[in-house]
């Protein structure tokens, strides 16, 4: 009943506190991108994914909030194009794979190189250290010492250790987003 | 067509017309007066967090628009455009989205960058919605490559058979596109085309059957093949049929069945004459007339379904009709003259295009007597049409012409009075061109022609065609009855016109003072008046011909020379020259007189003349060139006439030698070109014996062997012959190869030390009487045979035996006397029974010889002909029939 009266308010709330959000979703290959937004999206997981090759635009709305995802390809080859989608948005979340300690090295190089663009400059960051299920996942502390994120100055930065596969964390990721829409 | 053509970035309605219809509904174009600033600048609006789909549409629009309309983006440009364009994904307006992906295809971003979209598209490709499904496919197909290809192969596949007729196009359209590069994949999906092509849809059929011929375009067989199974099957789409038609005719076209057999395929082009769509009856009546070799039989149920047209309500099928009757009319005036009368209608037709097509059309299938009242009908409306119909209009007229030289002169008045109306500068260039092409094969028309010209530079705008009709005059003029008549129309340019003009016409009155000794005088007064023209180049010229005209520098001869030398050649040696350095004076006899063929062959020349190398058979002038270089031959004097290259062994031998018989003033020169055949030996030394039994008036006088005969290369030895000077010497010469062999280590690839000589027997090689003849045309044979002492005329009659035609004996007789027929004399009109062969040429001493020959043809096929011949020296006149005789 609770649970009812709930929506019903969220219903109302969205009405007249519809929020709208724009997100690009960068990361290296095999990172779990696509894997992400398809949770986030439908809830369901997938084993076996193609490489993104370009972008996959979503939509997702959660509550009140309206969110539009641009799931951009890992591979090297679009890597100087992420820029051209990240301008303007409201966040960057930038997904590695926990679990691959070799990767992580490319993976702060890349970071690094992105968000000193001038144009993405004050856009908030999320970093999400996904396949946290797997053994030898990296902890956040890990994580922001290896991405050297304490490096990052005058924007917000927020890291999470999620998993994809066993939707860990997956909630309060939703609510970092959520926050950080606009009205 | 350009008067209707609309200049697009003009309103619908242009300004001009404001005055009269100054209303309020003066309807712009919405993309008038749109720049690429301003639109890139609205392009902007695709960044927008929220996207408005009409006004992107709209911008969309006005992109694809200005590049439709030529205008490039740079590559930052079209880049911003394109990843902008990108963000558009977000909405889910099926038009917006199919704008979307028409301007992906036509920005063109790098392949770098339109990678970015193929995930996009590959999701659309699976999508719900037609729409989205076809145009994803071709942006797909236009932007992949092979490798990404073989990922999506397994969908497009699927596509073609889609049910939605424009997936299905879509696919298949974007195979013919495909098949360049990656036809390998294209052709694995043969049986889904297979499919297509039965479809219902009558897009999808017309593609499918494009498809089909594409994959199969380079094998002639696959296609006669495809071509039979489809005129067999039932092709139900007007457009595939009419592309059937096309691939039928080509197939007719390759098909080499001669005349004799059935033409295959012929039915079935007939079967479409009586389709129900007129598309196909038209593309099926084009196809028969464009049958290589059609007959009249053939030809005219084509005829009549475009007479049919002729009459029909449509302009377009009038002027499909008549543009079709057009063609046919060059090649069968006979069968379109049936139409007559319908195309008499069309005269008066209210668009001007097909009028005009019309009346070139009647002036081709027009007899003698309706010329000049077609004349009167074409001259009521030229100043309607366009430039470039009239151009089409005095071409007719010139074919016309040279078709009934009679009516010359109501031709003649004709190009003349369109020469007075105005006209762009190709349409007086074709008149005059026209004009001077009659006066060069009228005689009889070239006085009043020159007149029309005369009158025509008193107000011509052109330099180009004032100069070129000065020049005309100063060649033509002088040889008239009446040359002073000229004088004051060329008079007048030194007075009136530019300097360019002026100095044509001081060159051209020189001539007339040069070549008419009771004008000189009077040239000489002119020409002093241009002394003191304030453009150099006339003075000069001015000054240059009065002292020639004087007898000074050359005298009045010098001024008519005929220049002799290509300037190519004389800009080469004189490069040559100056690079040497030496102080001896610059001989002009050393410029080579004969036009090289390839710059590649004149480097090899230097080398020396052994090694001179002929990639083929090369024609007399360039041989004679070579010979100029080799110095034992040099004291010879010009070549007078060189054979064409005669073969002495059989093809397939070791050796290949081809003998060319060069004659000069009191020498034969027997030229010997030697190939190679065989890559295991080198032949040193190579020489060829000459046995002079049987040619006694010849005498050996020198030899000049080969030194080395590689594989693969072409040498010359030479054998030159000494008679009598001017002597017409005539015999049979044995012939023998004598070389050394070595024999070439295949290892080392060089040849070894020790050879052994051999020889090796050629066939005979003959001297005639053709040698001693060239040909060399007259322009005005009837004045040449007047001209030339009636008492040389020797006239004897000859049997030719059974020959096929008229045109054969001809033929037969121009190889014996290999001399050049003059008026056009040497095509026979088709069914003649009797013909007249006029002949000029050269003997040897440059003595001109004339022939007359009359053929008669009975109905046995046996020709008889009746040879009557002129010359200045008796005895050439006489050697004519010998000739014949032999």
């Amino acid at each position: 009943m609770a649970s009812l009266w709930e929506r019903f308010l969220d219903w109302l709330r969205s009405l007249f506190f519809k929020k709208e959000m724009e997100l690009s979703l960068i990361g290296l290959q095999n990172a779990g991108k696509t894997s992400l937004v398809n949770v986030i999206a439908t809830g369901a997981f997938h084993e076996d994914m193609i490489p993104t090759v370009g972008f996959n635009m979503r939509k997702v709305t959660r509550g009140a909030v309206t969110i539009k995802l641009w799931d951009l390809g890992g591979q090297p080859r679009f890597r100087s194009m992420w820029e051209r989608y990240c301008r303007g948005v409201q966040a960057v979340v930038y997904v590695v794979d926990s679990a691959d300690h070799e990767a992580l090295e490319h993976a702060r190089a890349e970071l690094h190189d992105l968000l000193a663009r001038p144009s993405l400059a004050t856009i908030p960051l999320l970093v999400l250290g996904n396949k946290n299920d797997m053994p030898g996942a990296l902890s956040t502390i890990d994580l922001i010492d290896r991405l050297d994120l304490k490096a990052l100055r005058d924007r917000e930065v927020c890291v999470y250790s999620i998993s994809c596969k066993s939707q860990n964390n997956i909630d309060i990721t939703l609510d970092w987003l959520t926050k950080h829409a606009k009205s | 067509m350009a008067a209707t053509a609309q200049d697009p970035s003009a309103p619908l309605r242009g300004p001009e017309k404001k005055d009269e219809d100054r209303d309020e509904d003066t309807e712009y174009s919405p993309f008038y007066a749109i720049e690429k600033g301003a639109v890139l600048q609205e392009a902007r609006c695709f960044n927008e967090p929220h996207i408005d789909p009409r006004r992107c549409q709209q911008v969309i629009t006005k992109l694809l628009y200005l590049l439709t309309q030529g205008e490039t983006l740079t590559k930052k440009e079209a880049s911003e455009v394109f990843f902008s364009v990108t963000k558009l994904y977000q909405s889910k307006d099926a038009n917006l989205r199919r704008m979307v992906y028409l301007v992906i295809k036509d920005v063109c971003p790098g392949a770098d960058e339109v990678i970015i979209i193929t995930s996009s598209l590959m999701k659309d490709m699976n999508s719900k919605t037609d729409l989205y499904r076809s145009n994803a496919i071709r942006v797909l197909c236009s932007i992949t490559d092979s490798q990404l290809l073989g990922q999506i192969e397994r969908y497009l596949k699927q596509a073609i058979v889609d049910k939605a007729a424009v997936v299905a196009s879509a696919v298949l359209v974007s195979a013919l596109h495909l098949l360049g590069h990656n036809a390998e994949i294209v052709k694995r999906w043969t049986n889904e085309i297979q499919e297509a092509v039965q479809s219902k849809h009558t897009m999808v059929q017309f593609h499918g059957v494009a498809l089909l011929h594409a994959l199969r375009a380079n094998d002639r067989l696959a296609v006669s093949k495809l071509v039979t199974s489809l005129t067999k099957s039932n092709v139900r789409s007007s457009l595939a049929q009419c592309l059937l038609v096309r691939y039928v005719a080509q197939v007719i076209a390759e098909s080499t069945t001669s005349g004799s057999g059935v033409r295959p395929f012929y039915d079935f082009l007939e079967s479409c004459l009586r389709h129900k769509a007129e598309l196909v009856i038209f593309e099926a009546a084009r196809a028969i007339t464009a049958m290589p070799e059609v007959t009249m039989r053939e030809l005219a149920p084509a005829i009549t379904v475009l007479q049919l047209f002729l009459t029909s309500s449509k302009p377009v099928l009038r002027f499909a009709a008549v543009r079709t009757l057009n063609k046919v009319a060059m090649t069968h005036p006979s069968a379109v003259a049936a139409c007559n009368l319908d195309l008499e209608a069309l005269i008066s037709d209210s668009n001007r295009t097909i009028a005009t097509l019309a009346i070139t059309t009647l002036l081709k299938t027009g007899n003698e007597s309706s010329v000049e009242r077609l004349l009167k009908q074409i001259g009521s409306f030229m100043s309607d049409i366009a430039d470039d119909f009239k151009i089409v209009v005095v071409e007719a007229i010139r074919s016309l012409c040279l078709k009934f030289p009679q009516k010359y002169r109501a031709l003649m008045n004709f190009l003349s009075n369109v020469l007075r109306e105005d006209g762009g500068f190709e349409y007086k260039k074709a008149i005059v061109d026209s004009i001077l092409i009659l006066i060069k094969d009228i005689p009889d028309a070239k006085e009043p022609g020159l007149g029309h010209l005369c009158e025509f530079i008193e107000d011509c705008e052109f330099t180009y065609l004032s100069t070129q009709i000065l020049h005309l005059l100063g060649v033509e003029g002088p040889k008239t009855k009446e040359p002073a008549k000229y004088i004051r129309f060329i008079y007048n340019r030194i007075i009136l016109e530019n300097a360019t003009v002026r100095a044509a016409a001081v060159s051209s009155l020189a001539k007339f003072g040069a070549l008419v000794e009771e004008l000189r005088p009077r040239i000489r007064v002119l020409l002093s008046r241009a002394l003191h023209d304030n453009d150099d180049e006339v003075r000069d010229r001015a000054t240059l011909y009065l002292a020639e005209l004087d007898g000074h520098a050359g005298g009045p001869e010098a001024i008519d020379v005929h220049w002799s030398i290509p300037p190519k050649n004389l800009e080469k040696s004189l490069r040559a020259y100056l690079e040497n350095g030496t102080d001896a004076p610059f001989d002009l006899a050393s410029v080579p007189r004969a036009v090289p063929q390839a710059p590649q062959k004149d480097q090899k020349k230097k080398s020396g003349p052994a090694a001179v190398s002929k990639p083929e058979p090369p024609k007399a002038s360039p041989i004679a060139d070579t010979l100029r270089d080799i110095t034992e031959l040099a004291h010879l004097g010009p070549v007078f006439k060189s054979a064409d290259p005669l073969l002495l062994t059989e093809e397939e031998t070791e050796y290949n030698i081809a003998v060319v018989v060069h004659v000069f003033e009191a020498h034969v020169l027997l030229q010997f070109n030697c190939t190679n055949t065989v890559q295991e030996q080198v032949l040193e030394n190579v020489s060829v014996a000459v046995d002079l039994a049987e040619a006694e008036e010849f005498e050996q006088e020198l030899s000049l062997p080969l030194a080395r005969m590689e594989y693969g290369t072409v040498g010359q030895a030479y054998v030159l012959l000494q008679r009598a000077p001017e002597s017409m010497a005539v015999g049979k010469l044995g012939a023998n190869l004598q070389f050394t062999v070595k024999e070439i280590d295949p290892s080392s690839g060089e040849a070894e030390e020790d050879g052994y000589e051999d020889e090796y027997q050629l066939e005979d090689i003959e001297i005639g009487a053709a040698n001693y003849i060239k040909a060399v045309g007259v322009s005005n044979f009837r004045k040449a045979w007047e001209d030339t002492d009636p008492a040389s005329e020797i006239s004897d009659d000859y049997g030719l035996g059974v020959r096929d035609s008229l045109q054969d004996a001809v033929e037969a007789v121009m190889t014996i006397l290999s001399m050049a027929p003059c008026d056009g004399s040497d095509a026979v009109p088709p069914n003649a029974r009797s013909h007249t062969l006029l002949l000029a040429g050269q003997f040897v001493g440059d003595v001109p010889a004339l022939a007359r020959i009359s053929f008669g043809i009975d109905i046995g096929r046996n020709v008889a002909m009746k040879l009557v011949t002129r010359s200045d020296v008796p005895e050439i006149s006489d050697f004519i029939h010998q000739i014949i005789q032999s």
